[in-house]
């Protein structure tokens, strides 16, 4: 899935243009169709055809578990990606944010009868009310203040939910029983009860969610925060509204990670505070900046290292904290070495590697052996 | 003689991540299954212990119940010791005929019929503490807990029995970790008064917390006692304190000390836990004295089970189990076919004294003002004796 | 409504709250004005440091003191030795880029902390602070000496750093620096040493802090590292500039929260305090700021 749209996003986070990347002004993101793009597009139909028939038979159930969970976190990667990659702005806030979409599709899924689209819609479309009215003061800011003030309302939303708590059938507002002794499941999709079947359900949601996002970065608004990356106060001489394109990217973010919040409260079919903490969203942004920002595959890197590593190191008995060093060291690498992620890193590595081993064979002066 | 049948399968499930991690209690249930193993097995089967681990996340907690069974093949669930599993398994169990046994947290451990612990979990044992705080006749109970999900089940317990003594009770949460120990601590012994008793249902570093923030502001003595559910009893909290709270705060023990019993039964878990215990980083305690006893039940049950190890005929056997008689508990155990299951339902008090943990109160049993325990005491049949361990 | 002798004495426990946002506020401000680098890992260095105290004094014989002295030269050298890797690779970047880098410092060592000092089978620990058992009374509760320790060296600390900075060379170097590195190595100061200085002094004070964080609140890894996320509270309303205004501003933090415990209705939100405060305190300082452009806080 990273086609044109990945060549011109060769900026750091600082929103500085990277030293070795032209600086393409804004409108360089149209998208080009060459014979090359229509290639790739088959290749990933293919493979996620694959995933969709092929995975549950291949996998375990604890795996295809796993495996779903990459499904969900990489719409909020995405997510996050989009802020940090596209528009250059930091939210630490994320985590937050998925669990208030928890919350709003566990409170519909217990109080109504609504058919599961529709509340994973709603669920999208109030998480993006709540999150941009929460995200409002945010952006008004810039940098370091933004990425600090949305952890704050990270800390925020974690006290609050975890004294309203999670709704578990209760009655009234909060829908919570705190008395409750036999706490029934949220309810999945008729359609997709078992997990082989919540497991495509919710990479058709996934693959729904990347075309929107990819819809909107190859459209005006990814022009537009192509531009504010670059220089938000050229983008603003150019007649740019740039808060309301950040409010934009901001709704867009809300948006899908509500939606995965609805599908979090379908495969964990129960939800509580203790499932939600506030490091997560620094997880969260760890994995997003290793897996690489400015790639949409890099969204799907980041879940996998977040969720499938964590279900192998656990089926391996080995311990969850090696995972924490393992992000902690790759923030440290991509900050300062690699800031394309892994998704970009990894080729080039292995390319460095192959020159290595060639010039080890043929015996020519040392080959490319030195940091870039 | 080393066992070298088939082996029967037991699958377990585990809380293990940063903070919270009970793998003390499975690594123990496998020192009792490789004792039991090196000593000819069961019926000349080895025991196989699958453990899968969780780090409090709904879907994995599920998607391992189903590992255990449809993977790995496991014919019985014991020693779940996780915050989670009850509530989330507990209708998997129910559609396969699994009759689980384990440690738990969540109210499903003692509300279903297809779970049973050894442990008394927050509410029965918060039920003990304030029931202990009552006997000393105070006006007043203030019952704090920390502030996760389900504590309008555990405040329950002990609400009930502070109606049925016609004393007031104010009940409060804390959002954990704790920051401001100092505020929390004055606000409870404000709002218990002069006679009143304050009783804390928390894990032992919050309880902690709470306890060393009174001491440095003075106000262990603003209020008749204190009162701690069974997290609390440690030697570690009693060392750390100091002596200021001997025979002050009164904790709730659900499980025989080790320090001061040295029965047989005692001395063979010591035993077992040295030989073949060197994963229990923890060694001697809760954790692993619960191990023990789940080992000791499943291996005894599995013993009865005539012709092949099913599903079926292992749950049946574990579902018979009863009048467990052991040192490590007050009653003896019992899992039979109740609605719901509370098998661990009188226990000790306990109190500081100089850097240890000393009983205070020998076996009593917990009341049935609590109307769970006394809807289990009319489906279990009569109260159960107690049978204080000796030694 | 509350009784006067009620608000007095949750204001002696607000202001041991306050104390504690304050020494770890100050602590990360100025190490933020000497080098541009917004320490996120203040909390988990800290919260090592008193770790390893703990063991030394628990396996290893130490005294309190000893171990004290330790724990603050491990904040000290792990500081330093981060500022030293990853200070001049990050040099040229943003301090959202330097911000976040710390994070990784944080992760790791939370991970490691947790390797090496397991929760397993309910442990726990306690690190206790020699002048507990000294007391005084305030009305009609005791305040220990290591309330007031703490108060009173996030005062020292605001107090001297922004003599410091001001005044000496080495300090006016360090804001120099912080501001714009080329051109202060243009101007003939030697960068690398005043750096390190100042990574070396600001993780010493973490060190301090954690050993004093670790009795006033708790030892525990995750605890200590995520009262960074509270204490950041108060540095944001000092814009991340102003050291005593992010001292008075913790100190109303804890004076906030502590007064609204005993008010049942909204007791369990009171940990939100510092979060809606650096909202506010946000919203009204940048109401006039619509966008802002180039480097940030420096």
């Amino acid at each position: 899935m990273s086609t044109a749209d990945d060549t011109t996003a060769s900026t750091t986070t600082d929103g500085q243009a990277a030293p070795e990347a032209p600086a393409p002004g804004p409108g360089a993101t149209r998208s080009r169709i060459t014979p090359r793009n229509a290639i790739r597009p088959a290749l990933i139909v293919a493979l996620l055809a694959f995933v969709l028939l092929a995975f549950p038979s291949i996998f375990s159930l604890y795996y295809i578990d796993a495996w779903t969970q990459v499904a969900i976190y990489s719409i909020v990667t995405l997510g996050l990606g989009v802020l940090v990659g596209r528009v250059g702005m930091v939210s630490l806030g994320q985590g937050a944010v998925l669990a208030m979409g928890a919350w709003v599709a566990a409170r519909l899924l217990f109080a109504t009868g609504l058919p599961f689209p529709i509340v994973l819609l709603a669920a999208g479309v109030i998480t993006m009310a709540l999150g941009t009215l929460v995200g409002l003061p945010a952006l008004r800011m810039s940098g370091l203040y933004l990425a600090l003030i949305t952890l704050m309302l990270a800390g925020a939303i974690t006290v609050a939910l975890s004294n309203i708590n999670f709704p578990n059938g209760g009655s009234g507002f909060t829908g919570y029983n705190g008395a409750s002794v036999h706490i029934p499941p949220i309810r999945r999709p008729s359609v997709a009860t078992t997990d082989p079947a919540f497991f495509r359900y919710s990479v058709v949601v996934a693959i729904l969610m990347f075309l929107l996002v990819l819809f909107h970065i190859r459209g005006r608004p990814g022009r537009a925060w192509a531009a504010i990356r670059q220089s938000e106060s050229a983008a603003l001489a150019a007649g740019i509204n740039t808060t309301f394109y950040k409010l934009w990217a901001f709704a867009l973010a809300s948006f899908v990670t509500g939606v995965a919040g609805a599908l979090v409260a379908g495969s964990f079919r129960y939800l509580n505070s203790l499932t939600f903490a506030t490091q997560d969203s620094i997880t969260l942004l760890a994995v997003v900046l290793m897996g690489g920002a400015y790639s949409m595959s890099g969204a799907i890197v980041a879940a996998f290292l977040l969720k499938f590593l964590q279900a192998l190191l656990n089926d391996w008995s080995v311990s969850p904290d090696w995972l924490t060093i393992l992000f902690g060291i790759g923030v440290l690498q991509v900050l300062t070495t690699a800031p394309r992620g892994i998704v970009e890193q990894l080729p080039k590595d292995l390319a460095r590697l192959g020159r290595l081993v060639r010039g080890l064979f043929t015996r020519t002066a040392p080959a490319g052996g030195q940091a870039e | 003689m080393k066992a070298t049948g088939t082996p029967i399968k037991i699958g377990t499930i585990d809380t293990k991540q940063p903070g919270t991690d009970f793998s003390d209690g499975p690594n123990m249930i496998n020192a009792y299954f490789a004792c039991v193993n090196a000593n000819g097995g069961v019926n000349g089967h080895p025991l196989k212990l699958f453990v899968e681990y969780d780090q409090t996340q709904p879907a994995q907690i599920a998607a391992a119940a189903k590992q255990l069974i449809q993977s790995d093949h496991g014919v019985g669930i014991v020693g779940v010791f996780d915050l989670l599993a009850c509530t989330i398994d507990q209708n998997y169990w129910k559609g396969l005929g699994i009759y689980e046994m384990g440690a738990g947290i969540a109210p499903e451990c003692w509300s279903t019929p297809n779970s049973a612990a050894v442990n008394m979990g927050p509410r029965y044992s918060s039920d003990g503490a304030v029931q202990y705080g009552i006997s000393q006749k105070p006006d007043k109970i203030v019952f704090v807990q920390s502030n996760v999900p389900g504590t309008g089940y555990i405040a329950a317990g002990p609400a009930a029995l502070a109606k049925a003594s016609g004393l007031p009770i104010t009940e409060r949460t804390e959002n954990v970790p704790i920051n401001d120990a100092n505020s929390v601590a004055l606000d409870l012994v404000n709002k218990a008064g002069s006679n009143g008793w304050v009783v804390l249902n928390f894990t032992p570093p919050e309880a902690l917390v709470i306890l060393q923030a009174a001491q440095k502001l003075g106000l262990e003595d603003r209020v008749k006692g204190w009162g701690c559910s069974t997290p609390c009893n440690t030697d570690f909290l009693a060392k750390t304190l100091g002596p200021k709270w001997n025979h002050k705060l009164f904790v709730n023990a659900e499980l025989t000390s080790p320090d001061d019993h040295n029965g047989p039964e005692m001395q063979l878990y010591k035993a077992i836990l040295a030989k073949y215990g060197s994963s229990v980083a923890g060694g001697l305690g809760s954790f692993s004295e619960m191990g023990y006893l789940l080992g000791k039940f499943s291996t005894q049950a599995l013993e009865t089970v005539k012709g092949a190890y099913t599903i079926k005929s292992v749950n049946a056997a574990f579902k018979a189990i009863k009048d467990q008689k052991t040192e490590l508990l007050c009653q003896p155990w019992v899992y039979g076919n109740y609605p719901l299951h509370i098998p661990n339902n009188a226990d000790f008090t306990t109190t500081p004294d100089n850097g240890k943990m000393v009983t205070a109160q020998n076996c009593f049993n917990v009341s049935s003002a609590d109307p769970q325990i006394a809807q289990y005491r009319k489906a279990a049949g009569t109260a159960p004796s107690t049978n204080p361990p000796t030694g | 409504m509350p009784s006067w002798t009620d608000v007095e004495q949750f204001l002696v426990t607000g202001l041991s709250l306050g104390g504690v946002y304050a020494l770890s506020g100050v602590g990360m401000v100025v190490l933020y004005r000497a080098t541009g680098v917004l320490n996120l890992a203040f909390g988990a260095v800290g919260a090592m440091g008193a770790l390893i105290a703990w063991q030394l004094i628990n396996h290893a014989g130490f005294g309190f003191w000893p171990a004290f002295a330790v724990s603050v030269l491990f904040g000290g050298v792990i500081t330093l030795a981060y500022g030293m890797v990853f200070g001049p690779a990050l040099a040229m970047r943003d301090p959202l880029v330097k911000a976040t880098a710390t994070l990784g410092l944080t992760l790791v060592l939370l991970g490691v902390m947790d390797l090496l000092w397991p929760s397993s089978g309910g442990a726990s620990r306690a690190l206790t602070v020699p002048t507990d058992n000294n007391t005084f009374q305030v009305g009609q509760i005791s305040v220990t000496y290591t309330n007031v320790i703490a108060l009173a060296l996030g005062l020292v600390v605001t107090v001297i750093t922004g003599l410091f900075l001001r005044f000496t060379k080495l300090g006016t170097a360090m804001r120099a620096m912080a501001n714009d590195r080329e051109i202060t190595a243009t101007l003939g100061v030697p960068v690398r040493r005043v750096t390190a200085a100042a990574w070396f002094g600001c993780g010493c004070l973490s060190g301090v802090a954690g050993v004093l964080l670790a009795d006033l609140v708790a030892l525990d890894s995750t605890t200590l590292t995520f009262l960074v996320i509270s204490t950041l509270a108060a540095t944001l309303i000092g814009r991340l500039r102003s050291i005593p205004i992010t001292f008075v501003a913790a100190l109303v933090i804890g004076l906030v929260s502590s007064e609204l415990t005993p008010i049942s209705s909204v007791s369990n939100y009171r940990d939100m305090t510092p979060f809606v405060l650096a909202a506010i305190a946000l919203l009204v300082l940048n109401r006039r700021r619509v966008i802002s452009v180039g480097r940030q806080g420096v």
